[in-house]
């Protein structure tokens, strides 16, 4: 579609204050009388608390507070709350190195640092573990007082897998798996607090979900929900990892109590890496059978993941990939079975593609696998198995609109797949993966809806209140220009206010590529429903009809048969409704998915996805045979945006999340060391840089969507799901090494090399 | 212990107390309060807090404040003229050479650095002196993209 606005490639509406230095962080902000806090964590993966004396540390000069376990609310929690399982301080012991044992206030960060070393704890040391699978053994140190170390399991079932394999003509199975890696979000993970003198509590931080992080903050802290607002700023990332509440909002909150004083806590770098939780490592047996035509039958899969110490999104990660799995291809006979297992390391949370991107990994990599064994091109087995529009599936899906062949048939196309497939010289090649993602979020926590509030000013401007949460990917701008289209103004004349949990609706927050799709939907309706109000008044204002009145350029033009054309600025409409009618021009509106009323997400669990965005990357790559580097020459990514609102926003959300998956296919890995993580730095923990970023030719493929804003789908996420797959093919077509592991690193490769 | 000193932050002139261990970055955010320039790690590794010292980029995470003594200080605040953004800001907004916005300042200042210096520069070349500044957002295609629409815009 292309409108005036929409379409378009439109500049953020933030671009200039963050180029010009002006856009505040919640890390720049500094509040009147505000103090420093800092967190005691545990040096030993698993460990007793024998004994703990602060006493030294509140007798430094300029420390105003100390905290323990016995100055908290100690009930455990989790994001789910039926599976809680940590307190806000380590009262008996330690699971992982980076736990909380104790924190500090101080006049300032030097003044906590040095109190948090005076801080005595005597541990006994206890047997840690750290692999997902030694975990599962029957005699593994118990991590918490459970029977096992496995935190959750889910199963799904389709068909007879089973039955399905033995009349398959091709069968293939393997192991693969993805390592734990790091957000790396460039502002830290922080926050302040305040208290009002009546007792109310606020929270500035960087957070991805301030509604439901207000909802965990009140229900650690075991105070009412009214008492506790939270406020964001800009935003320096965050791909996951600031959806669930970090630890140091409930210290913070309670050392501002204790000292009456605002406090900040700021992740060091090092902090980050070792505590702001990873993606979930997963370790996944696959099996997949199909006929000698290549059509698919069976597929099967069992996926151990890493939970890390304590819960956190582990079951909507496996639910989530456990849906992507089954929607993928229309496999009649399959089975998913996933568990969360504990580990005595840093908690594992969401990560741009909730288990998708690991879980694709596997299953694209093995599709190639069994190509070759039927001796079909991988394009082609990707073709015949590709879902279409309208489809059914197996699982009980229905793929309302898929552009997934138009993917499939362009990112072959743009990489010269005839040319390059199977050329064997100089050791390069080209790799091909599909995916399937949600374009709209979730469902599971049972409704899916927001709403945002628009008023008309008598400067002329419009104000848009929205919840959508702004974390870099843009969903601000994209709110504007829907505004900006419907009301027919420039990008200028609309402002965005957003991120106070006081003002904004409530919402669910930015994740699962669903900004755009609900937030973007309310505001469209809203945006619709203060065009009516407007077009009213414009009609009562220029004694004419309504159907008369058109929006454009800031101005209510009337154009009608026999009638001289006659218009009137939005300013002064504005002002004509205020005081004329006596009726300011503000207006609600809403968008709400359709959930099903006898949804139950324990059978159903596929209808959690209201619309799916489909997408193929292909890549060539040379491998050099002397230091196993892998050189990605060039990348495509065809990805399906339903709509596309903004082209400029769209690759860029793309470009940067193929970045990602190249990071986490061939560099990212935390390396441990008794549990302490090694590489905490960017120094050592390697995150792609200019040498790596390879040309990236995102093609934008419009199918509409008969439920997104405009037709939009969201496409936050699904840039990382296939590029770790496409690599890995890339690699096998230019060296004959199948690799089944992540990170490919080049230690990795030249080894592989030698060896062949 | 602690010091008074004058830096030239942007042709402005400031006086201000530090101690000897007090880096350019944390006088120039707590201190002056031009919190425009940013921290992402402290150690010299990813390139946010980068300024512009005597016409080099440099990481003022890495630099002692007394140490900036006597030189000529850029930070993002000073980029901007009567006349407008300066041509990498707006060269950064139209491409898109911005998502979160937290390695913007440094990246813009690296690039400025770099365009003062050599106001045609080949991809390479863009490549190179901005390979310490590290962006986890864009995927750094839109920000080279910005940069050569600078480099235009500059050598115009």
């Amino acid at each position: 579609m292309k409108g005036n606005i929409i379409g378009k490639r439109i500049p953020r509406i933030d671009s200039v204050p963050k180029a010009t230095g002006t856009a505040e962080y919640t890390v720049d902000l500094k509040l009147p009388g505000m103090i420093y806090g800092k967190i005691l964590r545990s040096p030993l993966p698993h460990a007793r608390i024998k004994s703990l004396d602060v006493s030294a540390a509140e007798a430094l000069p300029g420390v105003c507070a100390v905290i323990t376990a016995a100055d908290v609310p100690m009930g455990k929690f989790s994001f789910f709350q039926w599976l809680a399982d940590k307190t806000i301080f380590s009262s008996d012991k330690v699971r992982y190195v980076g736990d909380e044992v104790a924190a500090v206030a101080a006049i300032d960060a030097d003044t906590a640092e040095k109190a948090i070393e005076l801080i005595q704890v005597d541990y006994d040391p206890l047997p840690a573990v750290f692999e997902t699978e030694e975990a599962m053994t029957a005699d593994a140190p118990l991590i918490h007082d459970q029977e096992s170390n496995i935190g959750f399991k889910v199963e799904r079932h389709f068909g007879d897998p089973d039955n399905a394999f033995e009349s398959c003509d091709f069968v293939v199975e393997g192991c693969y798996k993805t390592d734990r890696v790091a957000h790396c979000c460039l502002e830290v993970s922080n926050c302040v607090a305040s208290w009002t003198p009546e007792g109310r509590l606020s929270i500035w931080t960087n957070a991805q979900a301030p509604h439901t992080q207000r909802q965990e903050v009140a229900r650690i802290l075991e105070i009412p929900l009214q008492d506790v607002r939270i406020i964001n700023s800009h935003m320096g990332g965050g791909f996951g990892s600031k959806l669930v509440m970090d630890m140091k909002l409930p210290i913070a909150a309670v050392l501002s109590k204790k000292t009456g004083r605002p406090v900040k806590i700021q992740n060091t770098r090092a902090e980050e890496f070792s505590t702001a939780k990873t993606r979930y490592g997963y370790t996944m047996y696959v099996k997949t059978g199909a006929k000698k035509d290549g059509t698919l039958q069976a597929r099967t899969v069992r996926v151990i993941a890493d939970n890390g110490a304590y819960h956190d999104k582990g079951p909507a990660t496996l639910n989530f990939s456990s849906m992507m799995f089954a929607t993928l291809y229309n496999i009649p006979n399959i089975h998913y079975e996933g568990m969360v297992v504990y580990t005595n390391k840093q908690m594992s949370t969401a990560f741009r593609g909730f288990g998708n991107p690991q879980l694709t990994f596997a299953c694209e990599v093995q599709l190639d696998e069994l190509a070759e064994k039927i001796g079909m091109d991988p394009v082609e087995i990707r073709r015949i198995n590709a879902n279409t529009p309208g489809q059914k599936l197996q699982c009980g899906a229905v793929v309302p609109t898929c552009g997934l062949r138009e993917c499939i048939e362009v990112a072959a196309q743009n990489i010269a797949w005839k040319e390059k497939y199977n050329r064997k010289d100089k050791l390069r090649g080209v790799g091909v993966a599909n995916m399937v993602h949600t374009a709209a979020g979730g469902r599971y926590y049972g409704y899916n809806a927001t709403d945002s509030f628009i008023k008309v000013a008598d400067d002329g401007t419009v104000s848009i209140v929205t919840p959508g949460l702004e974390m870099g990917q843009g969903v601000h701008t994209v709110v504007a220009m829907i505004v900006a289209e419907e009301l027919g103004l420039d990008m200028k004349s609309v402002k965005v206010l957003s991120n106070d949990t006081d003002l904004t609706p409530y919402d669910l927050g930015s994740w699962g590529s669903r900004a755009t799709f609900v937030v973007g939907n309310a505001a469209l309706a809203t945006a619709r429903e203060a065009r009516v109000v407007i077009i009213e008044t414009a009609a009562k204002m220029l004694d004419t009809k309504p159907e008369f009145i058109d929006l454009e350029n800031g101005m209510a033009v009337a154009r009608g048969p026999g009638m001289p054309e006659k218009s009137v600025s939005m300013g002064k409409l504005a002002a004509y409704a205020i005081n004329n009618m006596k009726a300011p021009i503000s207006v609600k509106g809403q968008w709400a998915d359709d959930i099903p009323e006898d949804w139950d997400i324990k059978t159903e669990f596929v209808k959690n996805v209201r619309s799916f965005a489909f997408a193929t990357q292909t890549c060539e790559v040379e491998i050099d045979k002397d230091t196993g580097e892998v050189k990605v020459l060039k990348f495509v990514a065809a990805h399906e945006t339903g709509t596309t609102m903004n082209e400029m926003l769209a690759e860029g959300q793309i470009e940067g999340a193929v970045m990602q998956g190249i990071g986490f296919t061939l560099m990212e890995s935390m390396t441990l060391d008794n549990g302490r993580v090694v590489n905490d730095g960017f120094l050592d923990y390697k995150l792609p840089t200019f040498g790596e970023q390879p040309e990236i030719d995102v093609q934008l493929i419009e199918t509409g969507d008969p439920h997104g804003p405009y037709g939009a789908k969201g496409i936050g996420e699904a840039g990382l799901v296939p590029t770790a797959a496409a690599l890995a093919n890339a690699i096998y077509n230019a060296s004959g090494i199948r690799v089944t592991e992540l990170p490919i690193t080049r230690e990795f490769m030249l080894n592989a090399l030698r060896e062949k | 212990m602690k010091e008074l000193i004058n830096l030239t932050i942007n042709d402005q002139a400031y006086e201000v107390a530090v101690a000897p261990n007090q880096t350019l970055v944390d006088v120039l955010r707590y201190q002056l309060e031009l919190t425009g320039t940013k921290k992402g790690c402290e150690l010299g590794d990813c390139g946010s807090c980068t300024v512009i010292m005597d016409g080099k980029p440099v990481n003022s995470c890495l630099v002692l404040a007394m140490q900036a003594v006597g030189k000529d200080i850029k930070t993002i605040e000073g980029l901007e003229t009567e006349q407008g953004l300066h041509p990498v800001q707006k060269a950064f907004v139209e491409k898109q050479g911005v998502q979160c916005g937290f390695c913007t300042s440094g990246m813009i200042l690296s690039a400025k650095s770099l365009l003062d210096k050599n106001g045609d520069p080949t991809e390479h070349e863009i490549r190179k002196a901005l390979s310490g500044n590290l962006c986890r957002c864009t995927g750094y295609q839109k920000i080279i993209e910005s940069v050569q629409a600078a480099s235009k815009g500059v050598s115009k």
